[in-house]
């Protein structure tokens, strides 16, 4: 909400400096977003009147003037301007001046005469036609008003004003007012709140003989109230009017529009003028719309309606969308000579949803939608038909018509003081609570230690005993709130099972030198075909945002691949030549399709590494990593994901269902994010981690007794898996085996075609004795017999 | 024969005195006290002498022997040292040469602080709880005050999933499923990812992070909403800085606040940061609205309660003074081995 100062102290003596104005309003609840000093676009530029004119002896194009600038001596200026005369009234920028457009003044010699100035034009003051008749005309402003010589020009055209823009919340609708704004100034500076009284007179008649007024819906349309004035004065507005709201943005139009404008603006009340003479049968009816019903508004678009829509309707059409826009022929024109005026309070959420549904917001719309107080509907009216009184725009004829069903009477709640200081945690003075309620027109009384207030009908936010602690805080300051601990019950804190294990994940994955990434949690539809899944994937079952911010954004994820993929090709192809990547985020699998509830939500992490040292292997090892720190006894299968290289990629098995997946990417999905090198990715789902039991550690007593470690050189088949050799040396080895590695794969000229060769370390103890000789042969030649089955041999 | 005796501990001891290194020593020692060593053929000789002197010269040569001995090894010892002194002289390095990097992971600066937070908050009886992100219509808005067609929803842009399905647009959601699951006394946090259809620029994004706290019990007060706020303040910006309470409005709280703390950067006296003011805007909060208390079945009149939400991108984004929010969505990697 804009405000002009100038306005604001109509109704309240503001007289602290502006920063302090600004921070009281702020402590009290209403912040503020900028405040603009008009007078400070400008300064040194005053009205001169051109008193003599010569050519300048050494410049065709160049006049001398000499200028009266309220002085005791005139001074000379040079001009280009061909637009300039003897008498003339014309803007004066003086040495050492400042323009609005960033200029700044000083005397000099132009073309060997003194200047002490210069002449200014509409445009060098950021004027248009608006703010001064004649400001858009090419060369110098000529001023078409009488003004002494040496004016500034700041009290020509209205810039001795601060506008300041308050922030005005939600709950707060009576503060999208002057009159709001200044009420709450009177409170925070502890000055009286001077409104003005409407008064006016009619000229008699009755409105009866002209119009009348039926609502077939007051739930929609509590009150609406109308008058009459005939004889219309259409006219230019007043300076002061004119000012006040061009304060506010508002274009002046003629006296009665600019009327019903500024009560708006004043009040809070919009108002809408009809031209009397066209309302059809001589009928107002505010009814809903008639589905498919058309109209077509002021701002020349024309509208469905919908039987949900307020319309004000004369006998035959629907001349105004109900507190939002009036048609196209409605309103005010230059040759209207009766006005019908309306004031009315529609339901607020009836005009948002019209509003929203038809695209069309307005200061009425905007204001109605926030909450308008049913009571000050009169005050408004009273208060625009003083002005048209005042500003002779017409003859005011005798009677209201007012439909209402009954009007609130103000609201009363009771509250203990004890009750109010319990929830603030301080005392605040019983005198003093009653004090601030009355200044914020709360009219309060105190009895055995209770309040009874009086709620007024524009703060309808109030309605119970923390609201009364609000507005009593607020105002008393909450400065005077002290930080205390709190009593009462002590509680455990505690983290989730989910973040627990979640939180080991990461700090293992960190320690083997991982970056955690953040990513958005929805991506692009199409993301999924750059992963190649088949047409019926379930992944490409998703949940997808109604209005999305754009195509890319329009899709909750249900895997986090494509995520990590765009991640590694942002850093590769920012020269990041090697990283370890992981993410941890939700993956959003709705139950079923169109969607009609909420989505499963399952917890995943991606991991992602690419650059030198890295393969396959390195991942494996992570994942493996993983669960053994979980305990957790997972096998490794072949697997078929589409983007993965189909023999470089695995799935995790854990109690039979597959848990992770993970593999080198395919080079095609690579080069589609444009990854020309190996990456390697994998996707874990982390509920079986999260449920999985507890491991257990026990302690192992240190051996007693020395190991014996054997090296077994083996060959085999090409496409014999290792794990195969592995899973016969452990189930022949038994409770002996301490550790198995498997030093060396080679494959080549050393070895038969068609053959590889295996090494394995094989470290064995028995716990009981020392192992002899005669038991570790026996072991080992168990175990190569074993393997001699499935074709493994030792190596000759 | 004692003379001659004392002229081999004459020569020994000399010996040993100009000799180098180990091998000399070791030379020295063959020389007079091995086998075939002066010092012992000497004593060899013992049998010679009369009964009377024996003794004498028995004594004598032994002695000899002995400090020849620990002559030996005093010597062995100071070329040892001096040996291991130039080893260490040789050893030097220079210190100043860079350190081998060893390459450890880290978290994301936004989990980095919210670990800080989860600490502070799980320290004063807080547990962490969690909610869903595809959210209803009800949790989202209704419970907390906000009815359909209210201008408080003018607050939020929401995206909208389906029927009654929207995206979270605050983590207060996850306030009302826990008064509905928990009895008092109830103190919670809930951090959280949030979405709101802003277009993306240097301080807007539309998916961002929240963490909501609630604490609901007999007797709370504002100054208990105060209190723990500093303290969590306190923690994350240092035990100087001051809060403020400024009113505020909030549907789901009254009276509602939002809170500013004296700025970090100058210490409230004005700097760029806090453009001026000396404050900087951190988070908003407020007493639990009575009505909210009452749909989640917790009587007003005998519970009270306050809730706050900090935004925990804003937070990290203050804390190491980062100037574009998308830096926390790109991902570049010397970006994120900077935390």
């Amino acid at each position: 909400m804009k405000v002009s100062l100038l306005w604001l102290k109509q109704y309240v003596d503001i007289d602290v400096p502006v920063e302090e104005l600004c921070r009281k309003m702020i402590m009290s609840g209403f912040e503020v977003e900028s405040v603009e000093d008009l007078s400070q676009t400008m300064n040194n530029v005053v009205v001169g009147r051109i008193l003599k004119l010569e050519k300048h002896p050494n410049a065709d194009r160049l006049q001398v003037c000499l200028v009266d600038v309220g002085g005791t001596e005139p001074i000379q200026i040079i001009t280009g301007a061909d637009n300039v005369f003897e008498g003339a009234l014309v803007p004066v920028a003086l040495h050492n001046s400042k323009l609005p457009n960033g200029m700044q003044i000083k005397k000099g010699k132009l073309r060997g005469v003194e200047s002490h100035g210069m002449l200014c034009s509409g445009a060098e003051l950021c004027l248009k036609e608006d703010d001064y008749k004649g400001a858009e005309v090419n060369g110098i402003l000529i001023l078409n008003e009488d003004y002494k010589p040496g004016t500034d020009m700041r009290d020509v055209l209205d810039l001795n004003d601060v506008i300041i823009d308050f922030a005005v919340t939600a709950n707060r609708p009576d503060c999208q007012s002057v009159i709001g704004i200044a009420r709450e100034i009177a409170v925070v500076l502890n000055k009286e709140l001077k409104l003005p009284k409407p008064e006016y007179k009619t000229v008699g008649d009755d409105i009866n003989k002209y119009i009348s007024i039926t609502v077939e819906d007051y739930n929609l349309c509590p009150r609406y109230m109308g008058r009459m004035v005939k004889n219309l004065r259409i006219k230019e507005s007043p300076g002061w009017m004119k000012k006040f709201l061009k304060s506010a943005g508002v274009r002046s139009i003629n006296n009665i529009v600019d009327i019903t404008n500024f009560v708006m603006l004043e009040t809070g009340q919009p108002m809408h003028a009809f031209d009397y003479n066209d309302i059809k049968g001589s009928k107002i009816i505010v009814r809903t719309a008639k589905n498919g019903e058309r109209i077509a508004t002021l701002d020349g678009k024309e509208h469905t309606l919908n039987s949900e829509m307020l319309v004000i309707a004369d006998a035959e059409n629907p001349s105004c969308l109900a507190g939002i826009i009036g048609s196209e022929n409605s309103g005010i024109k230059d040759n209207t000579t009766d006005l019908f005026l309306e004031c009315a309070k529609f339901r607020r959420d009836n005009i948002r949803k019209t509003s929203r549904a038809l695209g069309v917001r307005t200061e009425s719309s905007s204001r109605f939608e926030k909450g308008v107080d049913i009571l000050n509907v009169e005050y408004a009216m009273n208060r625009a038909l003083q002005l048209i009184y005042e500003l002779d725009a017409g003859d005011i004829i005798e009677g209201v018509i007012d439909c209402n069903k009954g009007l609130p009477k103000d609201r009363e709640i009771s509250v203990s003081v004890d009750s109010i200081n319990q929830l603030l945690g301080i005392n605040v003075p019983a005198d003093t609570m009653c004090e601030i309620l009355n200044q914020l027109q709360i009219s309060t009384t105190l009895e055995n230690g209770t309040l009874h207030c009086r709620i007024p009908s524009f703060r309808d936010d109030i309605e119970g005993r923390a609201d009364i602690a609000e507005e009593i805080i607020r105002v008393y300051g909450y400065d005077h709130i002290v930080g205390t601990t709190m009593r009462g019950n002590i509680t455990r804190g505690k983290l989730t099972k989910d973040r627990t294990v979640t939180d080991k994940i990461k700090s293992r994955l960190i320690s083997h030198g991982f970056r955690e990434i953040t990513t958005y949690s929805f991506i692009s539809g199409k993301a999924l075909d750059t992963l190649c899944l088949n047409a019926d994937d379930p992944r490409r079952n998703t949940v997808t945002i109604l209005n999305p911010l754009g195509e890319e954004y329009s899709t909750m994820r249900t895997q986090l691949i494509t995520s990590m993929l765009t991640v590694i090709s942002t850093n590769y192809n920012r020269k990041n030549l090697a990283a370890r990547l992981f993410e941890v985020s939700k993956l959003f699998v709705p139950k079923s399709l169109p969607v009609t509830e909420q989505p499963n939500e399952i917890p995943a992490m991606s991991i992602g590494l690419y650059g030198k040292g890295e393969d396959f292997f390195t991942l494996k090892g992570i994942i493996e990593d993983i669960y053994s720190l979980f305990g957790m006894d997972v096998g490794f299968a072949r697997s078929d994901e589409p983007y993965l290289h189909p023999g470089r990629q695995a799935k995790v098995v854990y109690n039979g269902k597959q848990v992770a997946v993970l593999g080198e990417v395919h080079p095609k999905v690579a080069s589609l994010y444009d990854l020309d090198i190996r990456v390697y990715v994998s996707e874990i789902q982390l509920l079986p981690i999260i449920e999985a039991p507890a491991k257990q550690v026990i302690y192992k007593p240190l051996p007693k007794f020395p190991a014996v470690i054997r090296d077994l050189a083996l060959v085999c088949d090409v496409d014999t898996p290792v794990g195969t050799i592995e899973k016969t040396i452990r189930d022949t080895t038994g409770d002996l085996l301490e550790e198995l590695e498997l030093f060396d794969i080679y494959q080549g000229e050393q070895i038969e075609k068609g053959k590889k060769s295996v090494a394995y370390r094989i470290t064995l103890r028995s716990h009981t004795a020392t192992l002899t000789d005669e038991q570790v042969s026996e072991v080992i030649n168990k175990t190569v017999k074993s393997l001699e089955a499935f074709g493994v041999y030792l190596r000759q | 024969m004692q003379d001659l005796i004392m002229q081999i501990f004459n020569d020994a001891t000399a010996a040993i005195s100009t000799a180098q290194t180990e091998q000399d020593i070791e030379a020295v020692r063959i020389k007079y006290l091995g086998k075939n060593g002066e010092l012992t053929k000497i004593l060899k000789q013992m049998g010679t002498l009369s009964p009377e002197e024996r003794p004498v010269v028995g004594q004598l040569a032994n002695k000899v022997r002995q400090d020849i001995e620990k002559a030996i090894a005093d010597a062995k010892g100071a070329i040892k040292e001096k040996a291991l002194q130039l080893q260490l002289e040789a050893e030097r390095v220079d210190i100043t040469m860079p350190g081998i990097k060893h390459k450890i992971g880290g978290l994301h600066p936004l989990n980095i602080v919210l670990n800080d937070l989860i600490d502070i908050f799980v320290s004063m009886g807080f547990d962490v709880g969690d909610g869903p992100e595809v959210e209803t219509d009800y949790y989202n808005f209704e419970a907390l005050n906000v009815p359909a067609d209210h201008p408080a929803r003018d607050m939020q842009d929401t995206f909208y999933i389906g029927n009654n399905l929207l995206l979270r647009t605050q983590t207060s959601a996850a306030q009302i499923r826990t008064m509905e699951n928990h009895k008092p006394p109830i103190r919670i946090i809930c951090p959280g990812r949030v979405f709101r259809s802003d277009e993306v620029d240097a301080t807007h994004s539309p998916v961002f992070h929240q963490v909501e706290g609630l604490v609901v019990d007999k007797g709370i007060t504002m100054c208990d909403l105060k209190g723990t706020l500093e303290q969590f303040v306190h923690e994350i910006y240092g035990s100087e800085t001051k809060v403020q309470f400024r009113p505020s409005f909030f549907p789901f709280t009254e009276p509602s606040v939002e809170v500013d703390v004296s700025c970090p950067e100058c210490g409230g006296k004005g700097c760029h940061i806090c453009k001026d003011t000396g404050w900087i805007e951190i988070l908003g909060a407020g007493m639990v609205h009575p009505k909210v208390l009452s749909i989640c079945g917790i009587d007003p009149e005998v519970y009270s309660g306050f809730a706050f939400g900090v935004g925990l991108d804003r937070l990290t984004t203050t804390r190491y003074k980062i100037s574009d929010i998308r830096l926390l969505f790109e991902n570049d990697l010397r970006f994120l081995e900077q935390f």
